[in-house]
C-alpha cells in the first residue's frame, strides 16, 4: 500500500507548471517535462488535496 | 553451458529424495551433493575488476523484419548455435520452419545499432566483422549457398579485417547497401522476401531468401546500472560505463581501485576485450603492489565546542559516519567519511569544517570572482565528479559556449550550502547555478538529494525577500555530458541578459543577513543557548 | 569556521600560468594573465611558462617557492581532475605540504571553449586565477590517511575479459576472486561458434 499524493512543480527555467502524482518517500530525478530543465520546483500544496490510493505497488 | 552438470534447483525435486533422488543412485563418484545451496561469501578486497560484459539485442520490437512472425528469421547468436558442431543439430545448418538446408540466406546488418529511433545510436562495433566471418564459414562449409548482406557502412578497420571483407566478397557473397524496409513470408513456403532500398543503384529490389540472419547488436547489461550504484560508477550516453579519461585513463573508473575489462565499457570485440583486460590487470596489480594507499584529506571535522548536538549532520550524511546520540556532540568517524561536505553545508552554527573545502575558501573565491562587473557573470558551483567533469568533457571536445560563467569546484553539489549561493547573489551575481551528478550517478551514495532540498528552501528564501526564484537554477550534468553542460551555460546566459542592473541592486539588500549567522556572530550564537 | 582568517603578511602566493603550447595561449593572453595575477593580494611572483607540467616548469615552480619563500602556489593550466597529482607531487617535492596547491581551469573551462573570444576568455581566466587566488590564501596543510590495500582482487564476470584479467592477476601472484552469475563461466564468447579474425572455435 502507498500513499501517493498529486503535487505541484513548476520549472524555473521556462516557466512550466505542472502536476504529479507522488509516492511517499520516493527519490527520484526531476526534469521538466516541456524543457527538460532540472530546476524543477516543488510548489507548496494549497488547495491540492491528499489522497490516499489504494493502488499497491 | 557448464562442462559438468549442475542440480536447476528450481525444477529437482532431490531436497527431498524420497520424491526422487534417482541421480545420486546413478552417480558411482557420490558427486551429487542436494544440500548445496547459495552462501554469501565476505572477502575483503584491495581492487575491483568489471568485467560484466553485455546483453544481446532483443530484435522483437523491430517488427518490420518479422523475428517474431516467422520461423526462419533468426539472430546471429542463433545462427551460432545452428553452425556450432556441439549445437543442436551438430553443426548442420539447417532453417527452423523445414529443417531443410537454406541455400539463399540473408544478413541484416545494424539490427538494434545506429538507430537513434529506438534509442541506441551506437555502433555495436562487432556485428560487420561477426557477419563476414558467418559468410565465410557458409562458403566455406556449402560451396552452393548464395550469401547476401544488406548494410548502411561495413566497419572493418581492425587488423586483417578489409583482408577477411575482401574474402567474403570474392567467395560470392553479395553485399547491398540499404537495409530493407519489409520482410515477407511465403505462407507455403516459408520463404521470405525483403523489400530493400539498393541506395548504391538507387533502385527498390526484392530479394527471395530461404532464412534471413538478424545480425543483432549489443546493449549494457542488465546488472549495469546495480553494478553502477554499488562503486557510484558513472555511464557513457550510449549506457556503458564511463571510464575515467577516454585517452589517458581508459581502463580506470573514476572510483578509486575499480578498473573496466571487455564490453562493459564500450562495444568492443575479443581481442580488445583480451588486451584491456590485460590493461586493466596491470593497473589492479600496481595498485596491489602499492601497499599502502593515501586517501585525500578531505574530510569533515566537528568543532566541539561551536557544535550544539542538534544532529542535524548525521541526519544528512550518507555513510553513516557521523555519531551523535540526543543531547550529545556529534563526532566524525575520519575514516568512514567519504568527503562530500554535506554534513558542512547542513550545519547552521558552522561548527563543521570540511577540510580543503571550508567555508573560507569556497566564500573568498565566489568574492574573488564578482569582484569585477559581477553583473556580466554566471556563477556555477560545480561537483567535482559530473558537472565539473561534464565541463571538462565540454572543453576535450572543443564545444563552444558564452565565456560569462566562473566555475566554484566543490567534492558534491550538497557541499553548497545556502550561504554560498546567497553570498553570491549579495556580491551582485546576476544568475546562480548548482549543478551536480544525475541521482543515479552521485559518487557520495546520494548526497546529492540534500543539494536538491536546499534547493527548494533557497527558491522560497529568494521569493520571500523579493528576488526572481528563477535566478538560481539546478542541473544534473554527468561527466559525459559535455554538449548539456554548454547548452545550459547558454540558457544560463540567456537568463542572465534578462536580470537588470536594478534588480541586482535590489538583491544585495534584499538579501543582506538579517541578525544570525554570519561567522562573526557564531560565538554570539553559541553563547546564547 | 575554524580556520582563522590569515595575517596578509604571511601569505606569499606564487602564481604560475601556463600557455600548454597554443592550447591556452592560442585563446587567451597569458601574458595578461600574468601580469593581473602580479597584483592579487598575497601574490608575491607570478611566472608564465610554456608547459608548466613539463620538468622546466615543474622546475620553475620548484625554483620560485626556493627564492619567494612561497607558501601557496596556483598553477593556472588544466583541470585539476588531470594534473592535480602531478602539481602536489612538485611542490610537495620542494617542501610544501600538497594542500598549499591549487590549479585554475584555463584550458578545459576557458581556451578550448572560447577558442573565438580572446577578451573574454582573458577576463574569465583573470577571475579564475583570482578566485584560485583568493582560495589559496585560506589554503591549509592537510595530513592525509593512509590505509593498507588489501592484497586480493575481486572480479565481476567471468567472460572472456574477466576470466583474461583473473588470470594475469593470478600469473602476477595475486589472490583473486572471480564471481560470475551463471553456473558456469565462459560469458557470451563461449555461446559462439568460430571466432574473427582468426575462425577457429570460442572455446
Amino acid at each position: 500500500m502507498a500513499t501517493t499524493t498529486l503535487e505541484t512543480f513548476r520549472c524555473m527555467m521556462c516557466g512550466h507548471e505542472y502536476q504529479e502524482s507522488v509516492e511517499k518517500g520516493e527519490d527520484k530525478e526531476r526534469s521538466c517535462p516541456k524543457c527538460r530543465s532540472n530546476s524543477i520546483r516543488h510548489l507548496k500544496k494549497k488547495a491540492v488535496s491528499d489522497q490516499r490510493s489504494a493502488k499497491t505497488t | 553451458m557448464p562442462s559438468t552438470y549442475v542440480l536447476n534447483m528450481n525444477d529437482c525435486l532431490g531436497n527431498n529424495p524420497i520424491a526422487c533422488g534417482k541421480c545420486a543412485e546413478a552417480c558411482e563418484q557420490n558427486a551429487i551433493n542436494y544440500d548445496d545451496h547459495d552462501e554469501i561469501l565476505t572477502r575483503e578486497i584491495g581492487a575491483i575488476i568489471v568485467a560484466i560484459g553485455l546483453d544481446v539485442y532483443d530484435p522483437t520490437e523491430m517488427d518490420e523484419y518479422g523475428y517474431t512472425r516467422f520461423d526462419n528469421v533468426i539472430t546471429s547468436m542463433e545462427f551460432e548455435r545452428l553452425i556450432c558442431a556441439g549445437g543442436p543439430t551438430a553443426g548442420h545448418f539447417v532453417r527452423p520452419s523445414d529443417q531443410e538446408r537454406p541455400k539463399r540466406i540473408g544478413f541484416v546488418q545494424c539490427v538494434g545499432s545506429r538507430n537513434p529511433k529506438i534509442g541506441r545510436p551506437y555502433c555495436s562495433n562487432i556485428c560487420c566483422m561477426n557477419t563476414i566471418k558467418d559468410t565465410l564459414l557458409l562458403a566455406d562449409h556449402y560451396p552452393d549457398v548464395q550469401n547476401t548482406v544488406f548494410y548502411q557502412d561495413i566497419r572493418a578497420s581492425g587488423k586483417s579485417f578489409e583482408d577477411m571483407f575482401q574474402r567474403s566478397k570474392e567467395a560470392g557473397t553479395r553485399y547491398i547497401r540499404g537495409l530493407p524496409g519489409e520482410v515477407e513470408e511465403d505462407p507455403e513456403t516459408h520463404n521470405l522476401t525483403v523489400t530493400v532500398e539498393n541506395t548504391t543503384s538507387g533502385s527498390l529490389e526484392r530479394h527471395e531468401l530461404d532464412i534471413l540472419v538478424l545480425s543483432v547488436g549489443v546493449q549494457p547489461p542488465k546488472d549495469l546500472a546495480k553494478i553502477s550504484s554499488l562503486l557510484t560508477l558513472s555511464k557513457t550516453s550510449d549506457g556503458f560505463f564511463m571510464e575515467s579519461h577516454p585517452k589517458l585513463k581508459p581502463v580506470d573508473a573514476p572510483t578509486r581501485g575499480v578498473f573496466f575489462a571487455g564490453f562493459c565499457e564500450a562495444p568492443k570485440d575479443i581481442k580488445d576485450s583480451v588486451c584491456q583486460a590485460g590493461a586493466s590487470a596491470s593497473r589492479a596489480g600496481a595498485l596491489l603492489n602499492t601497499g599502502r594507499i593515501q586517501i585525500e584529506a578531505i574530510t569533515s571535522r566537528i568543532d566541539e565546542q561551536a557544535c550544539m548536538k542538534c544532529g542535524q549532520c548525521a541526519a544528512v550524511c550518507p555513510y553513516g559516519a557521523i555519531n551523535w546520540k540526543k543531547g550529545e556532540v556529534a563526532v566524525v568517524v575520519e575514516a568512514a567519511c567519504a568527503g562530500c561536505g554535506a554534513c558542512g553545508a547542513t550545519c547552521q552554527f558552522d561548527a563543521i569544517t570540511m577540510r580543503h573545502f571550508t567555508d573560507d575558501q569556497l566564500i573568498a573565491q565566489v568574492r574573488a570572482l564578482l569582484e569585477l562587473e559581477p553583473q556580466d557573470k554566471v556563477v556555477v558551483f560545480a561537483c567535482n565528479w559530473c558537472s565539473y567533469a561534464g565541463a571538462d568533457m565540454a572543453g576535450i571536445s572543443r564545444i563552444q559556449y558564452p565565456a560569462s560563467n566562473r566555475v566554484v569546484r566543490t567534492m558534491c553539489s550538497a557541499r553548497v550550502s545556502e550561504e554560498m549561493v546567497l553570498e553570491a547573489f549579495r556580491c551582485g551575481a546576476p544568475v546562480v547555478l548548482v549543478s551536480g551528478c544525475h541521482y543515479a550517478d552521485c559518487h557520495y551514495i546520494n548526497a546529492n538529494r540534500q543539494t536538491a532540498k536546499r534547493m527548494q528552501r533557497l527558491w522560497d528564501k529568494l521569493e520571500k525577500a523579493g528576488v526572481r526564484p528563477e535566478r538560481l537554477q539546478l542541473e544534473w550534468i554527468s561527466a559525459a555530458e559535455g554538449q548539456k553542460f554548454a547548452e545550459v551555460m547558454r540558457q544560463m546566459e540567456e537568463l542572465r541578459k534578462t536580470v537588470t542592473m536594478e534588480e541586482i541592486e535590489h538583491t544585495r539588500h534584499a538579501l543582506q543577513p538579517k541578525h544570525k549567522k554570519i561567522p562573526e556572530k557564531k560565538t554570539a550564537t553559541a553563547g546564547a543557548r | 569556521m575554524v580556520a582563522p582568517k590569515p595575517l596578509e603578511d604571511e601569505i606569499r602566493i606564487g602564481v604560475f600560468v601556463c600557455d600548454c603550447g597554443l592550447n591556452i595561449a592560442g585563446a587567451v593572453d597569458c601574458a595578461a594573465v600574468t601580469v593581473f595575477a602580479k597584483a592579487l593580494p598575497g601574490v608575491v611572483c607570478a611566472v608564465r611558462n610554456k608547459y608548466t607540467c613539463a620538468d622546466p616548469g615543474q622546475n620553475e615552480i620548484k625554483d620560485a617557492i626556493r627564492a619567494h619563500k612561497l607558501n601557496r602556489v596556483v598553477v593556472a593550466s588544466c583541470t585539476p581532475r588531470q594534473h592535480e597529482p602531478t602539481f602536489r607531487q612538485c611542490v610537495r617535492e620542494a617542501g610544501l605540504n600538497p594542500y598549499l596547491m591549487e590549479m585554475a581551469n584555463l584550458r578545459e573551462h576557458c581556451s578550448w571553449v572560447h577558442p573565438g573570444n580572446r577578451e573574454g576568455a582573458t577576463r574569465k581566466a583573470m577571475d579564475l586565477v583570482a578566485s584560485a587566488a583568493a582560495r589559496a590564501r585560506f589554503l591549509q596543510p592537510q595530513q592525509e590517511l593512509s590505509v593498507p590495500v588489501t592484497k586480493r582482487a575481486l572480479v565481476i564476470g567471468g567472460g572472456v575479459a574477466g576470466i583474461e584479467a583473473s588470470l594475469q592477476l593470478a600469473d602476477a601472484g595475486h589472490k583473486v576472486v572471480l564471481v560470475e552469475k551463471q553456473p558456469s563461466i565462459g560469458g557470451i564468447m563461449a555461446q559462439l561458434d568460430k571466432t574473427y579474425p582468426t575462425m577457429d572455435c570460442s572455446i
